[in-house]
């Protein structure tokens, strides 16, 4: 029994405690001991990752309870990663807002925790109504993160994101039920074990159960036609807080990855592979949106969001190919795809904020005060977006156009993804040349000039870039051992037979 | 005994999601609430019906399932942690544009093009 | 080693460079030569080795699981273009120096040309597909960068955009095409690929590789039809022009073609593809050439037709038109260099670069006029000029085609023509800029020689013309047959560099292009009035114009789908929801389980009735909220009885308690809404919403149905069976919150929290104004504090606390717990706010909420965490047991401390958002809480 699984959820939880108690107190203070909990946080998912990394899994059985009747938290390698990515990303985030975002609310810091509390308990729990609750609570502290910072704008996209998300929180319990009306069970690997065991007249249930599963999963990941409450959303957020959401659609991507390979893989008997044949059309489907959507776009932030949605369609066309090395090509995109979008989140910030009244609009304006900096942090960002060489994005790509087998799916893929990434290029090389070069003259008013911190968090999420790249080798070796783990699920089920601790000290 | 359950659920169901297409907050939170009873019947209902078997231990001698029971509760603590917040966004959003419909009016700014840019020379 | 350092000192000095631009262009132009020096002074020693069709490789791993490898290749090839690349990289470092303004970007300028060449190095000496992959997109990207480094230009920003689309565009393609090959070969290596020509020309996917790797070649080398990026890229700085644009990144494509030569050619589709594109590009170049005004323009048109003549040699497929098409390579760069440095140079001198003004500059200027006509007459290809000799071998190898029946005619003809052309161009070049009259009104006048140093390089490259064109056995042929031997992978085909053939055909073509060009120049008015009937098209204002149309139909697109109404939204999901479930529901139909119908009794049916009325009733009246807020109220009260009454005493009190606290609140929201919902839909609309409403309840009725009429097995008698044993109550349900699945209930408490801290946040300093009476126009009443309220209010805060202190301690063993408690005391106390008001409460329980909150939240994390300090996992519980008075014989289970955590989190949470709503309009608060109920 390793504590250290707990500990992804317990120092967020503290440190939000914490918070809590000090809202009234000195703002540094508040800062000092939010960051420095991130940065416990971050420590703690490194150890995990070295722990994950020898492939075997670690079980925690909550209040000692055996599975599949105690809730249990379950390190692997996926969840490691996750783990580690989202600790990074906050980091970042973290830092960039203790600059003047955190100065709206409170309640900021306590917030942000609690969202990486949510994310984390949804990586590593093994347990689907543990999953609904983690779910709650990521959702929970997002909205309260959604409505951070002063303005109007936000409350109606925040509203729509509201609203939609409890309706899916409804159909996420009704599908849970499903699943434990049949199986009797919550526990995802024993949810595998009982699975293939359906009696034919359950049958119905369980896929429907499933389904319904798999749409409740896609509209946190934001899949079409799930897609259109995002753009907004996330483009109305505070750039920290939709820096930090670019992980929240990869929690559907997780949770998608996670159940359907695990409850509905391949061994699933009757119900083996059970959604694929929806999630590859779908995803290509979004994929194009997204590049429609980001062709369209008439402001960076805009551009940046319909990235998001470009990101998922790629990754679950990856992981709707239903191979080892579509998913594990998928895991590799996703560490660039999130960094990055991130990182281009950031930057457009800053730039917008030396454009004056034209803001991050693709207009004319007068040119930034660091516009050099500015605009190789956002060339940067771009490329790897794009994935183009010679940054982690084209790599990214490599391996999923790799992935893939001869066939239609492969001509679909290919033609989407290709294709895709050259409109891609083209936004963004028009974005880029009309805000960075078509300069009036005259300079802006009140132009916010970098600091420090915010310098770092931008530059540092977009550098993951490069650091990716020098680090591909290592990376994708890690990815392709996770997607095998992955689709070993036998091996998952062995976490039932977990003993409890007897006699303790 | 289950027909009448399901065509309860049944109608919860439907009322919620007709709300829920409503146009106005109000009616919006409404919906979702009904729908949340609905759910919570539901998810209540995957232990089966069973009459006089509460699970207090000693108090009769077949119990219903117990873990339902449980889920539902914490669904229902959820569910009004959900609702309150909703509820006070649609009062921001009422202050916020005073009026309570589920979309502001977008108003969207002309924005300037490559064309209308006057021409540089070295 | 040797080789990736070769590539790798270009992007160092790229890094390095920008240093010295403070010390003045004079340094950092120095600066930027060294790695060009230092890479020559590398190679070198490999000359011998090569010179006899050696082979230098050197690799090492970096993603093996894709096949990506730093792996770089030396051969004749590939040294010939790194030579190409470094010499002409030094000469324009050397003339940009004086080309730059000192005001100008310097540092930027040589970083940007640097990292190009290090790129350009990395395309010719990878010996990796993806590698080389790699690089040619960079060179895409740097000369984006390049051409619009004037970017306050339109034009350069136009034009660096769209070179940009066309080249990474293409680069793209060559990426799937590379991809292809990869899969045929199973290695991305170079020597596995050339060795596996017969398997990848035999392959089915073999047609699709070589179109895609074509698409990329002629997109870089401008071939048409996408020839026309490469005018527009003019834009950028001369020095770039002639090292990009004539020298170096345009031969990408022609030394992709050259290096898989082996690999792809030879082939039916090879020699129809490439053939034929390069004709067509070399005619309209050479046609477009001809009647171009701006110096450069002329220039790029006439390059783009080399390009097409290199293209048709290696189109053809013989071994000597390969060969041939090698020479022209060397001896295009060097000519057409030379010509755009002679340019800059005229630009530079005069501030224009219209032919139409600049004339007669021999006088001003004839130490450069005799450069820019040699270098012109080269490729006019005039005898003992270099020029002259590749295009003799073009013409030879245009007759030795010999295809079927007439086409066998078309090559020659197309050769001559395109020669005339060329001869007329090169003929105004001379003769428009250096003679024919006096220059018209120039902004710059007189002008004068440029700088003594800025003359060097076009000297260098004009002598090289001349030498290779007078003795090119000596001057080029080694290194021209390396390069031959490497690209036909060892045979070549024996041909001899000589001045002269002796007199054959290709010598009458030749003399046929060259009067016939002077001839067509003489008459070129006529061909001028010919030409000026067909109106330009400025293909740079065409793709704006597309990608522009293409912004606005996606933007049209975009804003029609993602409408921004929530309704939309709402009723995708709850269809994407049904369409999913939809086919197994059917499945599944009106399916009874094995169990079959119980029968239903008096009571519950009735129940069952009012609750499904009141839950219709509430949607069909919900335009009056207030009426749908109180038949809400009757369902959820009738959702608690339908627990009870199917044995789930612990929901039933919390549905209880929770109604109670969600109607209060939505009372006290209803106050600052309208209470009424206008109609907005039309009922076409409502008919359609109502469908979708059925469809899901009928669903939801189908599944839940079948669900209990089924048998089935869960893991709940584990439960039953250890509760009391191992959570040491008796009530399963509340064991299982706070043991069993503890950690559900912990984060649901967080949630609890969140929630709170959210709506605290929200409800900040937002103003709402009430209404200034109910729905009906009546006034609300003017009591605040009504007496009877207080009377009853104040004494029953006690009691009440006493019941909640009951519940939550019995809770463990009876129906009740943390939760329950928590409400019942949250609910006493918003009692008294709403019966004394919030100011007197305050000043009786002077507890700021957040702090209950956090405090709940800590002692259930600490009673989760206190199990540590056994060895025992998170949220292990203990108990013993102790007998009090009233209460009885009870257990504390430190699962009590965790329920406390629960009890107060409830508390806090429900009071600050109550008091938080309550502390809204700007009187009184309480005027609202009761206007609420």
């Amino acid at each position: 029994m390793n504590h250290w699984l707990t500990a992804p959820i317990l120092i967020p939880l503290l440190g939000g405690i914490i918070q809590i108690f000090i809202g009234y107190a000195p703002i540094s203070l508040r800062r000092t001991l939010a960051l420095a909990t991130t940065v416990l946080l971050l420590v703690s998912t490194v150890a995990l990752l070295a722990l994950a990394s020898d492939g075997s899994y670690r079980v925690y059985t909550f209040g000692n309870w055996a599975p599949p009747f105690g809730i249990v938290l379950v390190l692997d390698r996926l969840a490691a990663l996750m783990l580690l990515m989202t600790a990074i990303l906050a980091f970042f985030c973290h830092l960039f807002a203790i600059h003047k975002t955190d100065e709206s609310s409170r309640q900021f810091h306590a917030l942000f925790l609690f969202q990486l509390l949510g994310l984390n308990i949804a990586f590593l729990t093994g347990d689907l109504f543990n999953l609904f609750v983690a779910f709650e609570v990521l959702l929970i502290a997002s909205y309260g993160l959604l409505m951070q910072g002063n303005g109007t704008k936000r409350t109606i996209p925040s509203l729509h994101y509201v609203v939609l998300n409890l309706a899916g929180s409804a159909l996420f319990l009704i599908s849970v039920g499903m699943l434990y009306s049949v199986t009797g069970t919550l526990n995802m690997a024993d949810l595998a074990v009982k699975v293939p065991q359906v009696s034919a007249e359950d049958l119905p249930l369980v896929k429907a159960g499933g389904l319904m599963l798999l749409v409740v999963f896609g509209l946190k990941a934001a899949i079409l036609p799930l897609c259109f409450w995002l753009p907004k959303a996330y483009g109305s957020a505070t750039a920290p807080v939709a820096a930090l959401f670019a992980v929240m659609t990869k929690v559907g991507f997780y949770a998608i990855v996670r159940v359907f390979t695990l409850v509905f893989g391949a061994d699933a008997g009757p119900l083996a592979n059970l959604g694929l044949d929806w999630l590859f059309p779908v995803a290509l489907a979004t994929l194009a949106m997204g590049v429609v959507g980001a062709i369209g776009a008439r402001n960076l932030r805009t551009l940046i969001t319909w990235q998001v949605i470009i990101s998922i369609g790629t990754l679950l066309a990856a992981v709707g190919l239903g191979t080892e090395q579509g998913t594990s090509a998928a895991l590799f995109y996703l560490l660039n795809t999130t960094w990055i979008v991130a990182g281009l989140f950031l930057v457009v910030d800053l730039i917008a904020g030396q454009r004056g009244a034209a803001a991050d609009k693709i207009v004319t304006a007068p040119p930034m005060h660091n516009r050099t900096l500015l605009s190789v942090l956002f060339m940067l960002g771009a490329v790897a977006a794009a994935g183009l060489p010679p940054l982690s994005g084209f790599f990214a790509k490599l391996l999923i156009l790799q992935a893939t087998t001869p066939g239609p799916q492969m001509a679909w893929l290919w033609s989407v993804l290709i294709i895709g990434s050259f409109f891609t290029l083209v936004a963004y090389s028009r974005a880029g040349s009309i805000v960075f070069w078509r300069t009036v003259e005259g300079h802006v008013a009140q132009s916010e000039r970098l600091t420090l911190p915010v310098t770092v968090a931008a530059g540092g999420l977009v550098a993951m870039a490069v650091v990716i790249v020098l680090l591909a080798g290592p990376i994708s070796a890690y990815v392709d051992a996770t997607a095998q783990q992955l689709f070993n699920s036998a091996e998952y089920l062995t976490t039932l037979h977990t003993p409890v601790v007897v006699g303790g000290l | 005994m289950e027909l009448a359950y399901a065509l309860t659920i049944g109608a919860l169901t439907a009322s919620g999601v007709y709300l829920l297409l409503r146009a106005r907050t109000f009616p919006v939170i409404v919906g979702l609430t009904l729908l949340s009873y609905g759910v919570n019947l539901f998810l209540f209902s995957t232990g089966r019906l069973a009459t006089g078997g509460q699970p207090i231990l000693g108090s009769t001698d077949s119990y219903s399932d117990p873990l339902p029971q449980a889920l539902v509760l914490t669904a229902i603590v959820i569910g009004f942690a959900m609702t309150a917040f909703v509820v006070v966004l649609a009062l921001r959003k009422q202050a916020d544009h005073h009026d309570d419909h589920v979309d502001g009016r977008e108003s969207s700014a002309r924005l300037i093009r490559e064309d209308d840019e006057e021409e540089y020379d070295r | 080693m040797t080789l990736s350092l070769v590539v790798l000192l270009p992007f160092l000095g790229a890094i390095a460079a920008p240093l010295f631009a403070q010390a003045g262009r004079t340094a950092i132009a120095i600066a930027s030569s060294v790695p060009a020096v230092v890479a020559l002074m590398a190679l070198f020693p490999y000359w011998e080795r090569l010179s006899e069709g050696g082979v230098l490789v050197q690799t090492y791993d970096w993603m093996p699981s894709i096949g990506l490898s730093l792996s770089f290749r030396l051969d004749g090839l590939s040294l010939l273009f790194a030579l190409l690349i470094l010499v002409i990289g030094l000469l324009i470092i050397l003339y940009a120096r004086y080309y730059l303004k000192p005001h100008e970007n310097v540092g930027k300028f040589y970083a940007l040309l640097l990292c190009f060449k290090g790129a350009m190095l990395g395309i010719v000496l990878s010996s990796n597909l993806l590698l080389m992959l790699v690089f040619w997109e960079l060179t895409s990207l740097v000369s984006f960068l390049l051409i619009s480094f004037w970017n306050h230009k339109k034009d350069a920003r136009r034009g660096a955009r769209m070179a940009l689309a066309v080249t990474g565009g293409g680069g793209l393609a060559l990426l799937a095409g590379i991809l292809l090959i990869g899969r045929i070969v199973g290695s991305y290596e170079l020597d596995d690929v050339l060795a596996a020509a017969d398997l990848i020309k035999a392959h089915a996917l073999y047609p699709f590789a070589l179109t895609l790797v074509l698409l990329g070649a002629f997109t870089k080398s401008a071939q048409f039809p996408f020839h026309f990026w490469l005018p527009h890229a003019m834009q950028a700085p001369t020095p770039v022009s002639a090292y990009l644009h004539s020298a170096t990144m345009v031969k990408a494509g022609i030394f992709l073609m050259a290096r898989l030569y082996p690999a792809l050619a030879g082939t039916e589709q090879w020699f129809y593809m490439v053939s034929f594109t390069g004709m067509a590009t070399l005619l309209i170049g050479a046609y477009v050439a001809l009647f171009k005004h701006d110096l450069k323009g002329l220039l790029a048109h006439s390059t783009v037709s080399h390009l097409g003549l290199i293209t048709l040699l290696f189109g053809m497929g013989t071994r000597l038109a390969a060969v041939a098409a090698l020479f022209h390579v060397i001896n295009h760069a060097t000519f057409k260099a030379s010509l755009f440095m002679a340019a800059g140079i005229i630009d530079h001198e005069t501030g224009t670069r219209d032919m139409r003004r600049i004339n007669g500059l021999w006088r001003f200027m004839p130490h450069t006029a005799t450069l820019a006509m040699v270098a012109a007459s080269s490729m006019a290809g005039v005898p003992l000029l270099n020029g002259f000799l590749s295009k003799e071998m073009f013409f030879a190898e245009s007759l030795a085609l010999n295809l079927p029946g007439f086409w066998a005619y078309v090559p020659p003809l197309v050769a001559t023509l395109a020669g005339i052309f060329a001869v007329a161009y090169s003929a105004r070049f001379i003769h428009d800029v250096f003679f024919n009259g006096k220059p018209v009104d120039l902004p710059i006048y007189p002008p004068h020689e440029p700088p003594r140093y800025m003359k060097i390089p076009v000297e260098i490259l004009v002598f090289a013309c001349i030498m290779v064109g007078m003795f090119p056995a000596i001057s080029i042929g080694p290194l021209l047959y390396a390069a031959a031997s490497a690209t036909l992978a060892g045979d070549v085909p024996d041909y001899q560099l000589a001045v002269m053939h002796g007199f054959n055909l290709p010598l009458l073509m030749s003399f046929l292009a060259f009067f016939g060009g002077l001839l067509m120049y003489s008459q070129r008015q006529r061909f001028f009035d010919f030409h000026a009937r067909f109106k330009e098209i400025d293909e740079k204002a065409v793709f704006e114009k597309v990608a522009m149309r293409m912004e606005d139909l996606a933007n049209a697109f975009t804003s029609k789908l993602e409408s921004g109404s929530l309704q939309r939204y709402a009723m995708l999901f709850v269809l994407s929801a049904i369409a999913v479930a939809w086919g197994p529901i059917e499945e599944l139909g009106w399916f009874i389980g094995a169990n079959g119908l119980s029968p239903i009794d008096t009571p519950t049916l009735i129940g069952a009735a009012v609750l499904i009325l009141c839950a219709i009733g509430t949607a069909a009246i919900h335009r009056s909220r207030f009426d749908a807020l109180i038949l809400l109220s009757v369902v959820g009260l009738m959702v608690a009885l339908a627990f009870a009454r199917f044995s789930a005493p612990d929901l039933a009190m919390t549905q209880l308690s929770v109604e109670v606290v969600t109607i209060v609140l939505l009372m006290m929201a209803l106050y600052y809404m309208p209470s009424w919902t206008p109609i907005e839909e039309s009922w076409p609309r409502r008919l359609r919403d109502i469908a979708i409403a059925l469809v899901a309840g009928v669903g939801m009725t189908l599944i839940t149905l079948a669900m209990l009429t089924q048998p089935f097995e869960s893991i709940s008698g584990y439960f039953l069976e250890h509760s009391k044993s191992g959570g040491g109550g008796t009530n399963v349900v509340n064991v299982i919150l706070v043991d069993f699945r503890g950690f559900d209930t912990l984060g649901e408490i967080t949630v609890l929290a969140i929630a709170a801290l959210g709506i605290y946040t929200l409800l900040k300093n937002i103003q709402l104004t009430p209404p200034p009476g109910d729905g009906h126009g009546h006034a609300w009443t003017r009591d605040a504090y009504p007496v009877m309220l207080r009377q009853i209010a104040r004494p029953m805060l006690p009691l009440a606390l006493m019941i909640s202190l009951y519940i939550f301690l019995r809770g463990h063993n009876m129906p009740g717990g943390g939760f329950i408690a928590g409400l019942i005391t949250s609910v006493a106390l918003v009692l008294q706010y709403i019966a004394s008001g919030i100011q007197w409460t305050q000043a009786r329980i002077p507890i700021r909420y957040h702090n209950v909150i956090g405090l709940g939240l800590l002692f259930a994390a600490v009673a989760g965490a206190g199990s540590y300090a056994f060895g025992y996992p998170f949220l292990t519980s203990t108990f013993g047991y102790i007998t009090w008075p009233v209460v009885g014989k009870f257990e504390v289970a430190s699962a009590l401390v965790f329920d406390l955590g629960v009890y107060l989190t409830v508390i806090g949470a429900t009071l600050l958002a109550l008091v938080s709503l309550g502390n809204l309009s700007p009187h009184s608060a309480t005027s609202q809480l009761k206007g609420g109920l």
